[in-house]
């Protein structure tokens, strides 16, 4: 490939990617009438803080905030401390049980996770749990996907350094803890990159499984605007309520965009990881 | 000699009992994964199984129907057109970002700032997608959205984005490619990184130019990696329900009403029997489309 060629399309495609962020946090700090009329215009001096102010006035989004960071940090330690640990057994050890264990989480791989949205909100409200922080947290917890993953990466451990340890004495839990963790940590960070964004903007179980404005995480809050503005609930000032929602929408992205920012890397490793699988 | 039996029967039996401890291990390993795998992902799947063989509408009891929810679905015009819709996002998406993905990773193999450019690339893959579809209805109004201002600015008619069935379907194709494309792209660079590179060398001593060393190298050698991408796109759009969700609300006329939304229809209303059929029909329909397009990948990594 010729080289204008090559970079002018990294270029374009680039821009293409990142354009759409760009304007959105660029057009939250503008007026509404300016956002309609101006689209693509941006005045440094012409800065305000009004779509910021008038958003915390109409979503409690700090509730929203609250709850996703409970979600995020309860179902995010499970998955990293019990992905590994599983992922663990499945390399290293020969068990009973194991090949059909196995199997079953290579078959829920292929599962499309919408077939689950029924029976598990019925479980949810045979267990009385509609509604609650468990019901967000446990199901999709350690998941498939992160066994399979932190297997492939443990399979890579050489077994003699694990019977060296034993040779010393080390028990099971210590040479995981103490060997295979600080092994892998590479491994563990693109699954924590990737499990935080993937909590932190889950939709469709969280709109499912909770009803009350206490327990909504921040996505969900953040849909519940969109459809007011659909349905035109919130009257005729369209202008005040698209800064409202850019100011929202800029808000949620900031915290998944600076851990991008910083780990880019580990997601991109992660990513690419999860593909030579494939 | 003795002395040596002894000490092999001391290691012996040392061994058996750290034989015993390692044999417990696993299990203790493996179980936190299969209890919350047993009680949120298989009970599930086996009650919607079961469920969607009743008329259950979430109280009462249990009242088989045998197949009836299955017969209700597949001659239900609304089942099959939101079975066509998210057909219709699948043309839309997959073939489109096939080839987008593939140019750019090939792009990106040997070029300079690599790092800069996958970075930019996959930043749309982490965004809060209800924030940005949030962003896409605004971006993408008719009246006052920035890109038919844009169209009209450069003396284009305006579009009904979000307000006629076709281009809803567009919209929301390319809110899903803009979100996901960097995605595939960063998946066949890893694919690409396994090519080594004396296998170009090779084609080119033999006079191979650049298209042909596209076609004859590089696209059979990353078929796997291609037919993962198709997979992961596949999954994708037909579980495909927040875009459209937020965006359009599945409309204008149910134009957009995917097979998620669809199956989300049936819990608004309470349909949870026929609910737990079309959950059914959809395992169905995307394991075979997935395994139909690995089987095409494949067929030509053969030939």
């Amino acid at each position: 490939m010729k080289s204008v060629g090559r970079y002018g399309l990294l270029t374009v495609a680039g821009v293409i990617s990142l354009a759409p962020l760009l304007w959105m946090m660029a057009s939250s700090l503008k007026t509404g009438g300016d956002i309609i009329a101006r689209p693509f215009s941006f005045d440094p001096g012409q800065l305000t803080l009004t779509n910021f102010r008038s958003m915390l006035d109409t979503i409690p989004i700090g509730t929203g905030f609250r709850n996703t960071a409970i979600v995020v940090v309860v179902k995010g330690a499970l998955t990293m401390v019990f992905c590994p640990m599983a992922g663990f057994a499945f390399a290293k050890y020969a068990f009973p049980g194991k090949r059909v264990l196995f199997a079953t989480v290579l078959t829920t791989l292929m599962l499309p996770t919408l077939v689950l949205l029924i029976p598990l909100l019925l479980e949810m409200s045979q267990l009385g749990w509609v509604s609650t922080f468990q019901a967000l947290i446990l199901p999709g917890a350690i998941d498939a996907f992160g066994v399979f993953w932190m297997r492939q990466v443990i399979l890579a451990i050489p077994d003699e350094l694990l019977d060296a340890a034993r040779v010393d004495g080390a028990g099971e839990l210590r040479i995981f803890a103490s060997i295979v963790l600080p092994v892998i940590r590479p491994g563990l960070a693109a699954l924590g990159v990737l499990t935080f964004i993937n909590i932190y903007n889950d939709f469709v179980w969280p709109v499912v499984a909770v009803n009350d404005e206490q327990h909504q995480t921040l996505q969900v809050m953040l849909s519940a605007l969109a459809q007011n503005i659909r349905s035109g609930q919130l009257g005729a000032d369209w202008t005040s309520v698209w800064g409202q929602l850019l100011a929202a929408s800029t808000v949620a992205a900031i915290p998944v965009l600076v851990v991008f920012v910083f780990l880019q890397r580990h997601l991109i490793k992660g990513v690419m990881a999860g593909s030579l699988k494939g | 000699m003795a002395t040596l039996t002894e000490a092999t029967a001391t290691r012996r039996s040392a061994h058996r009992v750290r034989r015993r401890r390692v044999k417990a291990a696993p299990y203790l390993f493996v179980a936190p994964f299969v209890l919350v795998f047993a009680a949120f992902s298989a009970y599930p799947i086996f009650f919607a199984l079961q469920l969607s063989f009743t008329d259950w509408h979430g109280a009462g009891a249990l009242k088989i129907t045998g197949l009836a929810n299955y017969r209700y679905l597949l001659t239900s015009p609304d089942f099959w057109q939101s079975m066509a819709t998210s057909g219709a996002l699948w043309l839309l998406v997959v073939p489109a970002q096939v080839m987008l993905a593939l140019t750019i990773a090939v792009a990106l193999r040997k070029a300079r700032f690599r790092g800069l450019f996958s970075a930019a690339l996959i930043a749309p893959f982490v965004t809060p997608l209800v924030a940005m579809a949030q962003v896409w209805i605004i971006l993408f109004d008719q009246d006052f959205g920035a890109v038919n201002h844009g169209l009209s600015s450069i003396g284009l008619p305006t579009i009904g984005w979000l307000t006629t069935s076709a281009w809803a379907k567009v919209t929301v194709a390319l809110l899903v490619l803009w979100r996901t494309t960097g995605y595939a792209v960063i998946l066949l660079m890893a694919g690409l990184s396994t090519i080594p590179a004396d296998v170009y060398e090779a084609a080119r001593i033999d006079g191979a130019g650049a298209w042909q060393q596209f076609w004859s190298i590089t696209v059979p050698l990353v078929t796997r990696t291609l037919s993962f991408v198709v997979v992961i796109g596949t999954l994708t759009v037909f579980q495909l329900f927040a875009e459209p969700y937020v965006v359009t609300g599945g409309g204008p006329f149910n134009a957009t009403r995917t097979a998620g939304l669809y199956l989300y229809k049936h819990i608004t209303n309470s349909d949870l029997g026929l609910g737990a059929a079309n959950s059914m029909l959809l395992v169905v329909m995307v394991l075979a489309l997935s395994l139909a397009s690995i089987r095409l990948l494949r067929s030509r990594e053969d030939s």
